[in-house]
């Protein structure tokens, strides 16, 4: 039997609902990827500390079991809303769906997806968001963009996080920066560091979100 | 480690099906998965096999095509499947700027992960495990 079944067309449209979604309620979606470790919750703590006066903001914390993430962001007085992936290593359409299920939509402007610490298999998975961040940071040593080209693809930002100890790592931001040119052009990579808000400015303007 | 996701996606849509046409048992599964997915096709086999453990899939054969990715430059109509010239930490997977002028490549194929094609056996077609 001829079948021509596509399997990822499921995930497909339900992200395209999603981001139908999202849209209707004048609501962009950044999905912020990354390994453990990076920095993405401390960044987007960062970003929220700027935008937060200007845009109303909630937060998707994928998490595999923990509820520490969530924690980390609602001090920020935002509303940070949890999934648990349980076994899975990534977050899907679906879940993202179910997370938009239990949020006030009308009330808000931006939401940040901060997906599974992971740098291989979120990247297969669409979840309906309109841009797409990805944290490295120097600690992660200085391979990190060329080991892991999926996750750059698609990107619209790349922040390599951690540059004030890039000195003391021997890695240098530059040469990183250089790779995720190489591979995606269309990406913006900004050196960042959350402990002195080196970079979060740019990171904002890098995702279109200056002037909301 | 998403192949079993993926795989659990496939065997789903395959029970689905087997029990839609009330075969007894499926024989065969064709699938397609393009070069530029992510998908490492030793670990879709793998996970298959467990996946089909007491269904009517256990002990089918399933084949695999690997279908080569295919990039075009949007800037300098540059078409190809891999920047070849490129360092071994690539994996395989191709930059996505143009070898010939730098600017970004755009993805027109060899994304894909499909069922192509299911033989099974239904029960009007007794014993013979014809394509249905």
């Amino acid at each position: 039997m001829e079948l021509e079944l596509d399997i990822l067309k499921e995930n497909k449209r339900l992200a395209l609902e999603n981001e139908r979604r999202l849209t209707t309620n004048g609501i962009l979606a950044i999905d912020v990827m990354g390994s453990v470790g990076s920095g993405k919750t401390s960044l987007i703590k960062a970003m929220i500390h700027e935008l937060k006066s200007r845009s109303r903001i909630a937060v998707i914390e994928g998490d595999v079991t923990t509820t520490i993430d969530a924690d980390l962001i609602a001090s920020e007085g935002v509303a940070a809303v949890q999934v648990n992936t349980g076994k899975e290593c990534h977050l899907d359409a679906n879940l993202i769906r179910k997370a938009l299920d239990r949020m006030s939509l009308n009330s808000l402007d931006l939401i940040f997806i901060e997906n599974v610490g992971n740098l291989i298999c979120p990247a297969e998975f669409p979840l309906g968001s309109k841009k797409r961040l990805v944290v490295i940071s120097v600690t992660e040593g200085p391979y990190m963009v060329l080991k892991h080209p999926m996750m750059f693809l698609g990107a619209d930002a790349v922040a390599i996080n951690k540059v004030d100890l890039a000195d003391a790592m021997g890695v240098s931001p530059t040469k990183l920066m250089a790779d995720v040119a190489k591979l995606y052009p269309k990406s913006v990579a900004v050196g960042t560091s959350c402990r002195n808000g080196v970079g979060v400015e740019k990171v904002i303007e890098a995702l279109g979100l200056k002037a909301r | 480690m998403h192949e079993f996701s993926v795989t659990s996606w496939i065997v789903e849509a395959l029970l689905d099906l087997a029990k839609e046409q009330g075969a007894s048992r499926v024989v065969e599964v064709h699938l397609r998965i393009g070069s530029l997915r992510a998908l490492s096709i030793d670990q879709v086999k793998f996970c298959y096999e467990i996946l089909a453990k007491g269904t009517v899939l256990q002990g089918s054969r399933l084949l695999t095509e690997e279908v080569p990715g295919k990039l075009r430059c949007t800037a300098c109509n540059y078409q190809g499947e891999f920047n070849s010239h490129d360092d071994a930490f690539h994996f395989g997977i191709p930059p996505l700027a143009c070898p010939d002028c730098g600017e970004a490549l755009s993805i027109e194929g060899g994304d894909e992960c499909v069922i192509a094609k299911v033989r099974m056996m239904l029960p009007s077609a007794e014993g013979g495990g014809a394509p249905s």
